[in-house]
C-alpha cells in the first residue's frame, strides 16, 4: 500500500496495489504533464528522490535508457512503486484538479494506516 | 502516374501480445501474416496483402512505403530522389514479405521511405463481384483502410520541396511563419491525388512520428470508433473533434507501446490547381483542433 510523496508541495498520496504512478496521481485528482500514458513518449518523467519501483511492461530503451534510469529518472505512465517513494516534478508543481477525489484519497490512506496500526475506528 | 498512396506503415511494439489486441480486435484489422516476429494487417476494404506492420521490439516509427502504379515509376523516383541529394538503395522482391522490388530512399527528415509498384493481390472483404457494402461481421472499429501520416522534421520547407521534387507530392494546406513571400513553413499537407493528404510533415525532431490514421467513413463512425475507445481503455489524446486543416474529423489515440494512432474521416477533394490554403501561427489552435481552438500539451511534444 504505497505512499507517493511529491516535491516540492510533499503532497501525499495513497495508491493501490500494483497501480502506477500516474494512474494513482490522476485517480487522486491531481493532474501533470503526460503524454501518450502508454510508455511511448517519455513525457511523464519525474526525478526519483527516494525508494524504488518496477516496470509493469517492457520500457523501449529509447524512451527510458539504462543511464536515466540508474539517475532516478521515473517514467510514471509504467512505473509501479515497491512501497513509498518520493518523487519530484521536473517542469511544474502537480495541479490539484478534483478535489473531492483527493479527499477520497485522503479517507483511504487514513483507513490504511489506521488498519495497519490496529487503530481502526468503527463505523 | 507515379505515387498511388501510402501503402504500409510499419512501426515497432513493446509489447506484441498488447498490440495485437489493438489492432486487431480494437482497430478491426486483419491479420493476414506472422513471420519473423512481425505481424501484419490489412483493412477490410484494402485489396493489397497488407497495409500495417508490427515489430516487437521498441518505439515509433521503422518505414513507410508508397505504392506507385508502374514498374517505371521507381526508376523515376529513384532519379529524382538522388538528384536531391538523398542516399537510395534499390530492394528486392520479397525483402518485404508480399511486396514487389524497389527503392528505399532515406529521407532529409531521416525517416525511411520504401517505394515498391505490387503486392501479393487478396482482395478486398467484400471482394469485386456483385460486392455487398461493408463485411457483416466487423470487429471494433473496422477500420476499412489505413489513410495519411504525420511526421516531424527540422526544415518543412525542405521536405516539402523534396516531396514535390521526388514523389511529385503538392501541398493542400499549410502552416506558415506569416503569409509572406519569404515566410517559412511549420507544417505542410501533401497529397499526390484526390486525397486531401497521404503525408503531412510537421517542424520537430528528425525521424519522428507523429501518428499514422485509418479511415472511417464519416463522423458517425469517427464517434463510434470513439465509443469503442472508451470500452477497451485505450488512451485518446483528443476528440471527436474536427482539424481545421483539412477539415477532416478526427480522433487522436495512442496504441498500447504510445504510437499515436488517428480515425480520420472526410476532408474535401484535393487537386493540384486548387489554390493552397494557409494557416498563420495565431490560428494554428484552431487550425488543429476547431473546436477546443487551443492545442494541447501532447500535439507537439508527444512523439515516437
Amino acid at each position: 500500500m504505497p505512499t507517493v510523496t511529491v516535491c516540492p508541495t510533499g503532497e501525499a498520496i495513497y495508491l493501490a496495489p500494483d497501480e502506477t504512478v500516474l494512474s494513482g496521481l490522476y485517480a487522486a485528482g491531481f493532474a501533470y504533464a503526460i503524454g501518450c500514458r502508454r510508455g511511448g513518449c517519455g513525457i511523464c518523467k519525474v526525478d526519483l528522490v527516494s525508494g524504488r519501483v518496477a516496470y509493469n511492461r517492457t520500457i523501449a530503451e529509447t524512451v527510458l535508457t539504462a543511464d536515466e534510469r540508474a539517475a532516478g529518472t521515473c517514467l510514471t505512465c509504467r512505473a509501479v512503486p515497491s512501497g513509498d517513494i518520493t518523487i519530484e516534478m521536473r517542469h511544474e508543481e502537480l495541479r490539484l484538479i478534483n478535489p473531492l477525489l483527493r479527499q477520497l484519497n485522503e479517507r483511504a490512506r487514513f483507513r490504511a494506516t489506521s488498519v495497519l496500526s490496529g487503530t481502526e475506528p468503527k463505523e | 502516374m507515379g505515387v498511388l498512396r501510402m501503402g504500409f506503415a510499419h512501426v515497432r511494439v513493446t509489447d506484441m501480445a498488447e498490440a495485437k489486441e489493438h489492432y486487431a480486435n480494437t482497430l478491426g484489422l486483419y491479420e493476414v501474416l506472422e513471420e519473423d516476429g512481425r505481424v501484419y494487417y490489412k483493412g477490410w476494404d484494402e485489396w493489397d496483402h497488407h497495409s500495417v506492420v508490427l515489430e516487437e521490439g521498441g518505439v515509433g516509427l521503422v518505414k513507410f512505403g508508397f505504392k506507385v502504379q508502374y514498374e517505371d515509376d521507381i526508376d523515376d523516383i529513384e532519379k529524382k530522389a538522388q538528384s536531391f541529394g538523398c542516399t537510395v538503395e534499390r530492394m528486392s522482391e520479397g525483402e518485404n514479405p508480399e511486396v514487389s522490388d524497389g527503392i528505399r530512399i532515406f529521407t532529409p527528415s531521416e525517416h525511411v521511405f520504401e517505394v515498391y509498384h505490387s503486392q501479393t493481390l487478396i482482395g478486398t472483404e467484400v471482394g469485386t463481384h456483385n460486392p455487398e457494402s461493408f463485411p457483416r461481421h466487423l470487429v471494433g472499429v473496422g477500420v476499412p483502410a489505413i489513410d495519411h501520416a504525420l511526421i516531424t522534421a527540422a526544415d518543412v520547407k525542405g521536405m516539402e520541396r523534396f516531396l514535390t521534387h521526388t514523389f511529385g507530392f503538392f501541398a493542400t494546406e499549410r502552416v506558415q511563419t506569416s503569409l509572406d513571400a519569404d515566410a517559412d513553413y511549420i507544417g505542410t499537407w501533401m497529397t499526390s491525388t484526390n486525397q486531401i493528404h497521404q503525408l503531412a510533415v510537421i517542424q520537430g525532431p528528425q525521424g519522428k512520428l507523429h501518428h499514422f490514421a485509418f479511415k472511417p467513413a464519416d463522423w458517425t463512425e469517427v464517434g463510434h470508433a470513439a465509443d469503442l475507445f472508451s470500452m477497451d481503455e485505450v488512451s485518446i489524446d483528443i476528440g471527436p473533434t474536427r482539424h481545421g486543416i483539412t477539415r477532416g474529423q478526427t480522433v487522436y489515440f495512442f496504441d498500447p507501446s504510445g504510437n499515436r494512432n488517428e480515425v480520420f474521416a472526410g476532408g474535401y477533394a484535393a487537386y493540384p490547381d486548387r489554390p493552397v490554403s494557409i494557416w498563420t501561427p495565431d490560428k494554428l489552435a484552431k487550425g488543429i483542433f476547431y473546436h477546443a481552438r487551443e492545442l494541447n500539451d501532447s500535439f507537439t511534444s508527444v512523439l515516437t
